[in-house]
């Protein structure tokens, strides 16, 4: 195998030439990523198949609804020159639609059909991305958007149990009570990331 | 004295008939129980040792069957996903009567690990009545085996009466199953 | 003749999983087939955004049960690359260790699978009593049987009992001594053979149309492309072994392939104990400390090479004490869902369950 350092050179040299690259982030020796536009999208990954990364490994989508955009997500590998390229790009989240890559990678069909159904993001080109795979007689938005709350779905639609209240409370102590409930607010304050 | 030749014996209702073939069929019911093969969730991966020569089930008189209609016991090994659970209501209604339902793992109890997700039903027992628990995340062998032994005393003592409960109670469980899925109909159009 | 519509259900003793083939049917051979994921979907990538860095360790091993250190290992390499963390030593070798165990013991499942689909019972339960030394020697370890949660992101939870290494040489060398009985039961017992030589066929433009990893892209494209070759992880730059591989994929070379990989666990394993350093095994942390971590933002993909392939978590985060988005890659997604619709068809009935075993689909990977 060659110096996994020119190889990451030789990819980057590869993409940066040919296309508008908005950001490139190396993270290790074997990997590195590059966010393009949308519409490059589709010539970027014919050009890395012609260089020999022949396999898909990952197809998916990423929520952002701060910025109101989605973020698809191609991950490629190459076994001669081992190296995992992360391809993204943002749409826009209200009407997604992404054209399909199954021309150029035939194993995408079923990811594509996936993501459709967790995150809402359409395909055309692929014939049947509208059939649901993983879910049946599904009557709610798409679950894996930000939006959805699976707990509450959970109470809402299955039955619970009655269970007798057998216990007393013997003192209503105010005191602890708000230290656990402002310990919590910190707690779920921080779950989202860092305040700026 | 009286003999037995000359005395009639005392006759004896047709309940009480009835009642005694109950019990020699429950004598031989309890030692040798039939179990479907059916691995729902992730628990069933402590059947195969309990099923071979490392925790031989068979001594106990059990073994695995095929189909549903000659099985005696439904085991739900692990959480059940929506999906799943139609098929499951499928196979207990073809299951011929006296049956039992044995629940492993703590996800037919109350949802364990993932009970806030929107996919796995939460207390079993709402929609299919269950015999016996065996809690554990994931149950040893030796408890799985536990549980079993468990099954055949409550059919000793006459107290394992899930599929009486089903019978009598039909449209209380009927209306949780609509509640939680819909229909128990299965549509294909999945690929047609 | 009309088309049958049959349904190798879920609920079937040959198969391997709660999932169920679609099968039309015309007389014995197979025109259309269909696979139905989504029986065991628990919603795993909505339940990880819920929990914190560290809390997710108890949830992700259950994304696969067979072999659920996989997952631990994939979670702690991407976690520790976000963060910048090094690992110890002694944490690497003791990892090396956990994941070549479990590889041996899904490859003696998965054998052990021939029997159902095939009849042949004997072979079934003596990969099964194998399998049970190996998962008493993981409760000696870590405490459980099949769900460890012990490869931590920072290394791993406790050092390794004393007198392990007595246990580990004898069970691998009575596996090992064993080795020819177990050929001789399974891959060279004659009415196995005569079900597996030239049937279920992989070609290599199959494997590259589908995107195959693992043991079916070796035997067909007769090179070693294996992870721990190409993009080394833990050490396995420091061990010697080899990834077999073939050139004429049919169903009894995957297997075989199989079997040459189970004695370079062994080796590997051997050749762990006796190199393996003193110190530490976890990074220093205060109490509490990694409940509270916040892990800068980035995006990695990290991949291990399992039994079936390459497996693989890309994790996103956003700067808090929650994943962003965590997307799990299963090692048989391809040939689960494109490869049963395209290249099932053709083969007899009596085939379709030995199809599904010895491509390796498994599905909880499917449907998370």
């Amino acid at each position: 195998m060659m110096n996994s350092m020119s190889n990451i050179e030789y990819v980057k040299g590869l993409i940066e030439k040919g296309f508008k690259v908005l950001e490139t982030d190396v993270i290790d020796q074997y990997q590195v990523s590059f966010v393009v536009k949308q519409a490059d999208v589709l010539q970027v990954l014919v050009t890395l198949k012609n260089a020999g990364w022949k396999q898909m490994s990952y197809l998916s989508a990423i929520d952002w609804p701060d910025e109101t955009k989605i973020e698809m997500v191609y991950i490629l590998m190459n076994w001669e020159r081992a190296v995992h390229v992360q391809i993204r790009s943002k749409i826009d989240r209200n009407d997604p639609v992404m054209p399909s890559i199954i021309t150029v990678y035939p194993g995408a069909k079923y990811y594509e059909r996936e993501c459709h159904e967790f995150f809402g993001v359409k395909f055309p080109g692929n014939p049947d991305y509208e059939k649901q795979l993983i879910l049946e007689m599904w009557d709610d938005m798409p679950p894996l958007r930000k939006d959805f709350d699976p707990q509450a779905y959970s109470d809402r639609k299955f039955t619970k149990r009655e269970y007798n209240q057998d216990y007393k409370i013997l003192s209503e102590d105010n005191k602890l009570k708000e230290k656990r409930e402002a310990r919590k607010e910190r707690a779920q304050s921080l779950k989202g990331g860092p305040k700026a | 004295m009286k003999s037995t030749k000359f005395t009639p014996a005392r006759k004896l209702s047709k309940e009480e008939i009835d009642r005694k073939w109950w019990e020699i069929g429950d004598y031989f019911r309890r030692n040798s129980l039939w179990m479907l093969m059916y691995c729902t969730g992730c628990c069933a991966i402590e059947l195969p040792p309990a099923m071979t020569s490392a925790y031989d089930m068979e001594r106990l008189g059990m073994g695995p069957m095929a189909t549903p209609r000659q099985a005696d016991i439904l085991l739900i090994s692990g959480y059940l996903s929506v999906k799943s659970l139609r098929r499951v209501i499928y196979t207990y209604e073809q299951m011929s009567e006296p049956k039992y339902v044995v629940g492993l793992g703590s996800c037919p109890i109350n949802g364990g690990i993932y009970h806030d997700s929107h996919a796995v039903i939460n207390q079993l027992d709402q929609y299919i009545p269950v015999d016996t628990y065996v809690s554990g995340c994931m149950p040893n062998t030796e408890s799985v085996m536990n549980g079993f032994v468990d099954l055949m005393e409550q059919i000793k003592n006459k107290t394992a009466k899930g599929w009486i409960k089903y019978k009598e109670n039909n449209e209380w469980y009927k209306s949780n199953q609509m509640a939680a899925l819909g229909e128990v109909i299965i549509h294909d159009e999945f690929h047609e | 003749m009309k088309q049958m519509k049959l349904f190798l259900g879920p609920q079937h003793p040959g198969m391997h999983g709660n999932a169920s083939v679609h099968l039309y049917v015309d007389g014995d051979i197979i025109k259309r087939s269909f696979l139905l994921p989504g029986m065991l979907h628990r919603g795993f990538e909505k339940g990880m955004e819920r929990h914190s860095w560290v809390n997710n360790i108890s949830l992700i091993p259950r994304v696969c049960v067979v072999e659920p250190d996989i997952n631990e290992m994939a979670f702690a390499m991407g976690t520790e690359k976000l963060l910048g963390l090094e690992v110890p030593e002694r944490a690497h070798w003791i990892r090396m260790i956990i994941l070549e165990l479990a590889r041996l013991s899904i490859h003696l499942m998965a054998y052990g699978g021939l029997g159902g689909p095939t009849g042949n019972y004997t072979l079934m339960y003596h990969a099964h009593a194998d399998r049970n030394s190996i998962l008493d020697i993981f409760e000696q370890i870590s405490g459980h049987r099949v769900y460890h949660q012990y490869i931590v992101p920072g290394g791993v939870r406790k050092d390794l009992p004393k007198g392990i290494e007595k246990d580990i040489h004898a069970f691998i060398d009575d596996l090992e001594s064993r080795y020819e009985e177990y050929r001789d039961l399974g891959i060279e017992n004659p009415s196995i053979v005569a079900r597996i030589t030239d049937t279920i066929m992989l070609p290599a433009d199959v494997v590259w149309e589908l995107g195959v990893t693992g043991i079916g892209m070796r035997s067909a494209v007769n090179k070693p492309y294996d992870i721990r070759k190409v993009m080394p992880y833990a050490r396995y730059d420091q061990v010697e072994f080899y990834a077999p591989f073939a050139d004429y994929s049919d169903a009894r070379a995957r297997i075989d392939c199989k079997l040459q990989e189970v004695l370079q666990s062994i080796s590997i394993i051997r050749q762990c104990l006796i190199k393996i350093p003193e110190g530490p095994v976890r990074v220093p942390l205060g109490r509490g400390q990694s409940m509270r971590w916040t892990v800068p933002k980035g995006y990695v993909y990290s991949p291990v090479e399992s039994s079936r392939g390459e497996f693989g978590y890309y994790m996103v985060s956003n700067g808090g004490t929650n994943p962003w988005r965590v997307g799990v890659r299963g090692a048989s997604y391809p040939q689960g869902l494109l490869g049963i619709e395209k290249y099932m068809p053709g083969t007899r009935l009596d085939d379709a369950a030995l199809w599904v075993d010895t491509m390796g689909v498994c599905s909880p990977e499917i449907d998370r």
